[in-house]
């Protein structure tokens, strides 16, 4: 009779673990059926090579509160990739996973499983993500993978420190915290205040180095106010930053709560420069032109550029998309394919090696402008400081990596 | 302890054992080919969150209070245990003792937080009590923000990546079957009692308020453990991942699984972690058909899907051969 | 602090506070009624919103003036109330108030990724529907706007006290959650009473939404669930249940998150949430709350 259960149990674990697994393998399958070529655990480099296509696993925020973001990154890339293989260029592109960008909710828990889930189509590159918190775990296992991760929004420093397969097009957030200084003490102006986003990474960072940049410029800080990224209500901050006597009011946040911001501090009886980061890009001015004047922000392009590169993608996406998901974030990712094609045709080949030996150090001209990356695998480019008029994005100036005007509307 | 006990223990340990055996081959094997981290992965996630659930279900189902600020207990595990495995990296411990070193830290940290929370809070009961803990979960996450130790606001990385599946795994068993012979024990039995008619157990001599807060500090305790085991897995947080939305989708697997029925935790949770990744292809699509099964288990199963029933293998196969207990039993 | 500053964070916080007060007291219909924790009062706020972003503009278009587009916010947010109510909460009525918490939950999360799913995720701006100046005395800035969203909270706390002590479906109301068998003994058909009352609460949502789109323009399909947190915070400190407590709680929330934020902006949410157990430990049925026969 033993043996008998013996067998019995066996067969039921079976069963148990099959009902477990039935979300799993189904998606094992279709994994599966997706990546024909495939069919060992380490396939990139032994298909890449000769098919001179580069397979790349896109992962951003998709659902929840930051879905603008991935909105426009699906869009962006869908463009790209139509573009690079509707050309003649040597190199394609395959974005695996059907072609859709994975989710991670901006949710560290989905960011992991979003990660695991284009891995197992054999990518061999990967572009995301767009937030840092979410990035940062991917990222350490990226590195432990040796899995090739050019982050696209993800600005904390940390990022491409965790190693040598870690790059990013955007900028850091030091270097948009120190421009919008640079700004400052280029419109000779003295006294500062700061309300940033508490529980952001993105936020924190531009703050701190704003906040450091102003100071060893002899700019006084005023008055910095905390807010959470969930907020609504800024007419507490803004009055004390009128009452501190700031002419100038930096709000490094993201798009979702500019508009409010901007309302409250103008109401608040605010009338200086009020300025931010590339998270103000695609921010709703609708009703609130007036209050939009004067405000500025700094970003990877600006689409009233002339470049080629970006009248192309900003005409495209307007017209295929319209201006909805026009923001940084899917001008990122536009980049950030143009990029890997470039890694192939540095590196000689679509192999995850091949194109982290071509992303090294690489000179790469898109809609972000002239992006350099240096040896930690960070994008040293030039920044664009927007201003509104009549609360449309119009192009203000553009300075190098150094701080140095390389041209300027007026 | 009689034969059929100790029979139906070693089915239990046998099964479980099986379970991971089953899985080790299959990863090992690589019958998922490409896809073995993925479902790992997925696994890993199922472990702790099962630990999670089936302690939030020790107040849910056991106690019959809502809570709905579980996530504030698994952070401050979670945070906890990352603390204490950075302050303890390179001092000659072998990762797994970090790890369990850290767990313990993690739940320890928790479990505390539970009493201090629990003396005050369980003097409510109802839905006032569930506003109270959710109130306390924000007050940890505002807390965690504000924090240098934690990161102040911005990710905390760097932390090792010390849970591996087979850790997650066995963590979990040991945790889960903690709790199966708490909520078995006197100690569980007199929880129920509470549960069933608070004035009488009161009545009986029975010190409601001392058996509830334990419960609570039992409850954050494995939370707390869920937590580290997240950290650990992450390897990086940010206090706004621990939010309401966050206690919100543990209690609802809890409903789901079964109030009161840990194996339905078991079950719920391992459901519930995998069902948002099977539906990945319908992103936009998931919350909202997660929802509508949330609700749609609600019309249907009130008590969710097994009640208060609990899943037993010795009970299956003793149905499976009837004439067998029957011997068994003469 | 300056006096100015002070003055300031006084109007600020009225300001908000009113905006919690309409939106709470909304919650406290519900609650007093069928005593269930309506986690979805916040989404209809969204969709009083979304509704008031895409008819605003029809309105104008067509030449009838912008403040229709409030009757139809009222009508659409009614409706999508009593849908809710009778599709999702009164099946689950009958199996305890854990069901009841835990639909009310899966509804709100439903309602958000359908609205993202509907209309997108990107925030958009609300036209405003009517623009009163801001007054200037001295460095103190007042919007005119707070005086009105204070006025229409007193009007409607005003009208639903009216309407629950005088009239006899307000009566009947307050009978139902005393005894729900005495109240069909008597005659009162419950369920319909039940469903009026969504269908009321969820039309103040519309008024709440309008008075919210003029203070903080812009409209997302996750602004509800925070809002309705505060709000929630709002009715419970006032003693849930009670009409002119979810005025006083809703103010007294935002006064405080106001002058928190003028010292320590980083800690705001935790002041709030620690008054919310001061007081709840203290008189669990809230400030107002002592009087149960008033309850709703």
């Amino acid at each position: 009779m033993k043996k008998v259960r013996k067998v019995v149990s066996l067969f039921l674990t079976a069963v148990l673990l099959t009902s477990m697994m039935a979300g799993c393998s189904s998606s094992a399958q279709t994994a599966a059926a997706g990546t024909p070529a495939t069919d060992s655990a380490a396939p990139a480099a032994a298909s890449g090579a000769e098919d001179k296509v580069i397979r790349v696993g896109v992962i951003c925020a998709m659902t929840g509160g930051s879905a603008i973001y991935g909105e426009g990154a699906q869009n962006a890339v869908d463009m790209a990739v139509e573009e690079i293989n509707s050309s003649d260029s040597e190199y394609k592109i395959e974005i695996v996973n059907g072609g859709k960008i994975a989710d991670d909710a901006k949710d560290a828990k989905q960011a992991m499983n979003a990660y695991n889930k284009v891995m197992a189509d054999g990518p061999e590159a990967l572009v995301g993500s767009f937030f840092s918190s979410v990035t940062l775990p991917m990222a350490e296992q990226a590195a432990k993978d040796g899995m090739l991760l050019l982050a696209t929004g993800a600005t904390n420093s940390a990022v491409t420190l965790k190693g040598d397969t870690i790059f990013r097009n955007c900028f850091i957030d030091p270097y948009q915290g120190k421009m919008a200084a640079l700004f400052v003490k280029g419109k000779g102006l003295t006294k500062v205040a700061v309300i940033y986003a508490k529980d952001d990474d993105y936020s924190n960072g531009l703050k701190d180095a704003f906040i450091e940049n102003c100071e060893s410029n002899g700019i006084e800080v005023a008055y910095v106010g905390e807010c959470m990224t969930t907020d609504t209500d800024f007419s507490s901050q803004t009055a004390q930053a009128v009452a501190s006597g700031a002419e100038f009011l930096y709000y490094p946040c993201f798009l979702d709560t500019v508009p409010l911001f901007v309302g409250a501090a103008r109401n608040a009886g605010f009338t200086g420069i009020i300025m931010g980061g590339d998270g103000w890009d695609g921010s709703d001015t609708t009703g609130l032109a007036d209050k939009f004047e004067g405000c500025y922000f700094t970003n990877h392009y600006s689409s009233e550029d002339t470049a080629p590169a970006v009248v192309n993608f900003v005409e495209k996406f307007t017209a295929k998309y319209g201006t909805e998901s026009l923001n940084a974030c899917a001008a990122l990712y536009y980049d950030a394919m143009y990029m890997l094609v470039e890694a192939a045709k540095n590196g000689g080949g679509t192999d995850t090696a091949s194109l982290v030996a071509g992303m090294k150090g690489m000179s790469f001209t898109g809609v972000g402008g002239d992006i350099t990356l240096d040896e930690n695998g960070d994008a040293i480019k030039s920044i664009v400081f927007n201003t509104y008029v009549d609360g449309e994005v119009k192009w203000s100036e553009t300075l190098d990596a150094d701080g140095n005007l390389v041209s300027s509307a007026s | 302890m009689s034969k059929k006990i100790r029979v139906s223990y070693l089915l239990n340990a046998v099964g479980v054992a099986l379970v991971f055996v089953v899985l080790s081959i299959l990863f090992s094997a690589g019958v998922f080919g490409t896809s073995t981290t993925y479902i790992q992965g997925i696994c890993t996630t199922a472990c702790y969150t099962i630990i999670m659930v089936a302690s939030l279900n020790l107040v849910v189902g056991f106690m019959g209070e809502f809570s709905l600020g579980h996530a504030g207990f698994v952070s401050v595990g979670a945070y906890a245990s990352a603390i204490v495995s950075g302050l303890l990296t390179g001092k000659g411990l072998p990762d797994l003792g970090l790890f369990l070193v850290a767990l313990l830290a993690g739940g320890l940290a928790a479990g505390l937080m539970g009493v201090l929370v629990g003396i005050p809070a369980l003097r409510l009961r109802g839905d006032y009590l569930a506003i109270v803990t959710m109130a306390f979960a924000e007050i940890i996450r505002v807390c965690f923000c504000n924090f240098s130790i934690t990161g102040g606001g911005k990710t905390m990385s760097g932390i090792l990546k010390l849970s591996t599946f087979p850790r997650a795994f066995w963590v979990m068993v040991v945790c889960v079957s903690i709790m199966f012979l708490f909520v078995r024990s006197k100690f569980g039995r007199t929880i129920r009692a509470i549960r069933e008619d608070y004035i009488a157990a009161s009545a009986s001599g029975i010190n409601v308020t001392f058996y509830k807060v334990m419960t609570f500090a039992v409850s954050a305790f494995f939370a707390g453990i869920g937590g580290s085991i997240y950290a650990h897995y992450m390897t990086a947080m940010i206090p706004t991942n621990f939010n309401f939305a966050y206690s919100a989708e543990l209690l609802s697997e809890v409903i789901i699984g079964g109030t009161g029925s840990l194996t339905g935790s078991v079950i719920g949770a391992a459901f519930l972690s995998v069902l948002p990744e099977a539906m990945r292809d319908f992103a936009t699509y998931r919350m909202l058909a997660y929802s509508v099964v949330l609700v749609l288990v609600m019309l249907f199963r009130p008590g969710g899907i097994f009640g208060h029933w609990e899943f037993s293998l010795t009970r299956l196969l003793g149905k499976l051969f009837k004439r067998d207990t029957v011997k068994e039993g003469a | 602090m300056t006096a100015s500053l002070f003055v300031q964070g006084l109007i600020n916080g009225l300001n908000q506070g009113a905006i919690y007060a309409l939106i709470a007291l909304g919650y406290t219909m519900v609650y007093g009624i069928i005593r269930m924790i309506n986690f979805a009062h916040g989404d209809f706020i969204m969709i009083g919103a979304y509704t008031l972003f895409y008819t605003i503009p029809l309105m104008v278009n067509a030449g009838m003036p912008a403040w229709m587009a409030v009757i139809i916010a009222i009508v659409v947010c009614a409706l999508v109330g009593v849908l809710v109510e009778i599709l999702a909460y009164k099946p689950v009525r009958k199996a305890g108030s854990m069901s009841a918490l835990i639909t009310a939950l899966a509804m709100s999360i439903f309602l958000e990724n359908l609205a993202m799913v509907l209309f997108g995720a990107k925030p958009h701006n609300v036209q405003a529907i009517f623009s009163l100046p801001t007054v200037r005395i001295g460095t103190v800035s007042l919007p005119l706007n707070v005086l009105l969203t204070i006025a229409i909270g007193l009007l409607i706390m005003l009208a639903m006290q009216f309407f629950v002590k005088k009239t006899n479906l307000g009566k009947a109301m307050r009978a139902v959650p005393q005894d729900k068998d005495a109240s069909t003994l008597v005659g009162i058909n419950v369920d319909k009473i039940i469903t009026l009352t969504f269908a009321i609460g969820s039309g103040l949502a519309a008024v709440a939404a309008l008075m919210y789109c003029s203070t903080y323009p812009r409209v997302t399909n996750d602004m509800g669930s925070m809002m309705g947190m505060k709000a929630f915070i709002a009715a419970v400190l006032g003693g849930i249940g009670v009409i002119p407590g979810a005025m006083l709680g809703g103010i007294l929330v935002g006064l405080i998150e106001i002058f928190v934020k003028l010292f320590a902006p980083g800690w705001y949410e935790a002041v709030t949430y620690g008054t919310l157990i001061v007081i709840l430990l203290v008189k669990p049925s809230g400030i107002l709350g002592k009087n149960v026969g008033e309850k709703v």
